[in-house]
């Protein structure tokens, strides 16, 4: 189905947002998934460089900062256009929760509070990988805390590739092994968080 | 034969073919105009050749006002009357100078709304006082322009909220000027070096002022500025250098460190020495101690640089957070561009260079890159030349929601780019809670007493249900102006109530540096409190659970029973009134476990019951 023009009537392009012809702002549709909101076919495999590129360009003409003179209508439709747009490109840019939400889509919830994590081959890896933090923050050995992100960087670049694999045909057919995958990355995550937390205050001391 | 057309002096070439457009830095300390001549950004000069204007206007009897350099010159001998720095206190309200106000000399006039100073000529606003600046700016730009500017763009930082942007615009309106748009001063100084004219890229902006630190990470992308982290210290610049130069002399002078006339001078000596150390190796301070002799004092450079080290360090740490913030690493920087006057400092420059790794950008004068940013965006805007660029803000605080026990969940994180909409669920607390608070609030700290009120409101006619049944779904909404719409509902029964609030209407740029700052260094003695405020909600859950218990079932229990819970619960009671988080913890479970046996039975009675009605209801049919 071709969406036309509110106004005047012309076929829309994906997004269907703004009207190449008349220049309207078109209703928002909040059915819309974050994929086809920011006009781009829905996959795991994704190329952050032109989601950003694609999202950017299309908030310049759908920013509110563009419609300030606007009718009211206009304006509530640009608001939620340029708000739809930000909350893509922040879901989708980030391989844990672009996971995340393609699971969702196919009602997973994997990182739900009801999941169990139940794998004790990750959970004795989450211990030792805290221990060796700790370790190394009582120590305030930065060069460690380095060495330990950059083993921890890797892990998760393994991960994201396993993913791909698992999401490479969607609905996903394995959608326990995703979610197992998915938990493994948020732990992942997490701990890098607090690498980083734990070597800015090993530098300001 | 037609009559050749010259130009007059300071005007564009073609006068009737360009439109005549203006940038403003409304600084804390000083003031700049700039205009894009012939092609090239310009700051404008006074009378005097003046490029800069002090922030400072002095109010004096009989409706004359001075503003700039002879205001400044009157601060020490008519304090009231004389305002300078008046950018901290646009769109504040009386409470939130308060903090400021022992600081600052100025009589400051109780009521509602924004702060008011009380001066000789009467009652005057911030923005009032902020326009007898840009009056002058405007003047200074039409006599060099020759007419009058069609519009203006005014920086403003980065954190601005829509208070502290809406007074910054009241203050032009005011002053007669069009504002075509407020920009945020990194981004002003990224313009300004051409950043949006050449490759994509991330770039972090260094503001070292006179007493405030900014630093900005922008990225650069498809003809989009996007701020993705600001962080910074509303209490360090270059002042701070100039004191701990002055207290090294005083130490070495003796003399009576109380004497404030001894302590201007050897001030102002340091001043005037740390801007000579930029040029040069070694300079000599004259001082003239009260009763002695005046004498040369030979100060090095590196004296200098050992002595302001400490100084400079302190910007570090805002350095990494907004690096984190920004998700990013120290390589994927593409440009470090220095503004303010204290960044002509060369030990500033050496530590930017090896903090960042690469030479920062210091062609252009630090102190009017910010003005030199906003003429060009100002002559875009008019349409004299090039697209318009795109700014996309983020939120300067976090936004969040008070729950149980005083605690804040954080439903929008600070550096997310607005326009953004979140929600979260929470439940009820209590069997057959009919109506919820929410409390609105602003601020990095876990705790509701250390962060910001925004907003309180009140959702009422939930449906009577079992506690935690309830789905109260809370939906944050800012909009690419900042403001922030709050909406509360319950999800089963659509019942709903919202709320239109300001974030961070009222805080100053002191108390957003410092919210920032409490949250780095509380952050242990955080995680304790929230334990112990998690225990004792969990604890209260539990004592209502057994109040409501007993109170309907009492008589499933024998004499001992009874005992045994009246005995774990007076001690859970107990345990609530102190602040041991085990022995609340503790006495919980301890509940929870003499309890069973009751929760057991009412659980079988309850079904009992149940299959009792159906009986009856079988008997019916």
């Amino acid at each position: 189905m071709v969406d036309s023009c509110f106004r005047c009537g012309a076929e829309l392009g994906t997004p269907p947002a703004l009207c190449a012809s008349c220049g309207a702002v078109q209703p928002f549709r909040a059915d819309l998934s974050l994929f086809a909101v920011a006009g781009l076919p829905e996959t795991y495999d994704l190329d952050v460089q032109a989601l950003r590129t694609q999202v950017l360009a299309l908030q310049k003409g759908l920013h509110p900062d563009r419609f300030a003179n606007a009718a009211p209508a206009a304006r509530r439709y640009s608001l939620e256009w340029s708000t739809r747009l930000n909350e893509a490109l922040a879901i989708l840019r980030d391989p844990l929760r672009r996971a995340d939400y393609l699971l969702q889509r196919q009602g997973v919830d994997a990182l739900g509070e009801q999941v169990k994590v139940a794998d004790p081959e990750l959970l004795m890896t989450q211990m030792m990988y805290r221990e060796r933090l700790e370790d190394l923050v009582a120590a305030r050995n930065l060069s460690g805390m380095e060495v330990l992100r950059q083993e921890v960087d890797t892990a998760m670049t393994g991960v994201v590739q396993r993913l791909k694999g698992l999401l490479g045909g969607l609905p996903c057919v394995e959608p326990e092994a995703a979610g197992a995958a998915l938990r493994e990355l948020q732990f992942l995550d997490k701990l890098l968080g607090e690498i980083g937390r734990s070597e800015e205050s090993s530098q300001n001391v | 034969m037609a009559l050749m057309q010259i130009a007059e002096p300071g005007m564009a070439a073609e006068p009737h073919q360009r439109r005549l457009a203006i940038g403003i830095d409304l600084g804390t300390t000083h003031s700049l105009v700039a205009s894009v001549l012939s092609a090239v950004p310009t700051v404008m000069r006074d009378h005097e050749g003046k490029y800069l204007l002090p922030s400072v206007v002095r109010y004096l009897g009989g409706g004359d006002i001075h503003v700039g350099y002879p205001a400044a010159a009157a601060a020490g001998q008519d304090p009231h009357n004389t305002i300078a720095s008046v950018k901290r206190l646009m769109g504040r309200g009386h409470g939130d100078v308060q903090t400021l106000a022992g600081h600052l000399p100025y009589d400051l006039v109780p009521g509602e709304g924004m702060v008011r100073l009380r001066t000789v000529a009467g009652e005057k606003s911030p923005v009032e006082v902020s326009a007898e600046i840009l009056r002058v700016l405007k003047e200074r730009a039409v006599e060099t322009l020759g007419g009058e500017p069609e519009g203006v763009v005014i920086t403003v930082p980065a954190y601005f909220d829509e208070a502290q942007r809406q007074a910054t615009k009241d203050a032009a309106r005011l002053a007669g000027l069009n504002v075509l748009r407020l920009l945020a001063e990194p981004t002003a100084a990224a313009v300004a070096y051409g950043l949006d004219k050449g490759s994509e890229g991330i770039f972090a902006i260094y503001d070292l002022g006179g007493g405030t630190f900014d630093i900005s990470i922008l990225r650069l992308q498809a003809g989009v500025f996007e701020v993705l982290a600001t962080a910074g210290d509303s209490a360090l610049g270059g002042d701070d250098m100039d004191h701990a130069l002055a207290e090294w002399l005083m130490q070495g002078e003796g003399g009576d460190a109380s004497d404030p006339f001894w302590r201007r001078q050897v001030l102002q000596q340091a001043r005037t020495a740390k801007e000579a150390l930029s040029a040069v190796d070694e300079t000599m301070i004259m001082l003239t101690p009260s009763g002695r002799a005046p004498h040369a004092v030979k100060l090095s450079r590196g004296r200098l640089e050992s002595l302001i080290q400490p100084v400079i360090q302190r910007s570090l740490p805002a350095c990494r957070r907004a690096l984190r913030d920004a998700g990013l690493k120290l390589t994927d920087i593409d440009g470090v561009v220095l503004v303010g006057g204290a960044t002509r400092v060369p030990a500033v420059r050496a530590m930017v260079e090896a903090f960042f790794q690469r030479v920062p950008l210091t062609d252009i004068d630090p102190d009017q890159v910010v003005a030199m940013g906003a003429a060009i965006q100002a002559d875009a805007l008019v349409g004299n030349q090039r697209e318009d660029l795109l700014l996309m803000d983020v939120l300067p605080l976090s936004l969040g929601l008070e729950t149980m026990g005083g605690l804040v969940e954080k439903i929008i994180p600070r550096n997310t780019p607005i326009p953004v909409a979140r929600a979260q669920e929470f439940t009820t607390f209590k069997d057959g809670q009919t109506a919820m608070s929410i409390h609105v609030l602003q601020g990095e700290r876990d705790l509701v007493q250390d962060c910001r009120s925004l907003a309180r409101f009140s959702l009422r006619g939930i449906p009577p249900m079992v506690a935690g049944a309830a789905r109260i779904r809370v939906t944050f909404q800012v909009d690419a102006d900042g403001l922030l719409a709050v909406r509360a509902e319950e999800t089963g029964t659509g019942v709903r109530s919202e709320v239109v609030v300001k974030p961070s209407y009222g805080l100053n740029d002191e108390e957003i540096a410092r919210m920032l700052q409490d949250s780095f260094t509380h952050g242990a003695e955080d995680v304790a409190r929230r334990r112990l405020s998690e225990a004792r909600v969990e604890g209260e859950r539990v004592r209502e659970a057994l109040r409501t218990a007993l109170a309907a079932d009492a008589d499933l229990l024998d004499t001992a029973e009874r005992e045994t819970l009246d005995k774990v619960g007076a001690a859970l009671i107990n345990a609530l009134s102190g602040d041991d988080t085990d022995v609340i913890t503790a006495a919980a479970e301890a509940v929870e476990t003499a309890a069973e046996p009751l929760v057991q039975r009412r659980m079988d009675s309850a079904l009992r019951r149940a299959i009792a009605g159906r009986s009856i209801d079988d008997l019916g049919d």
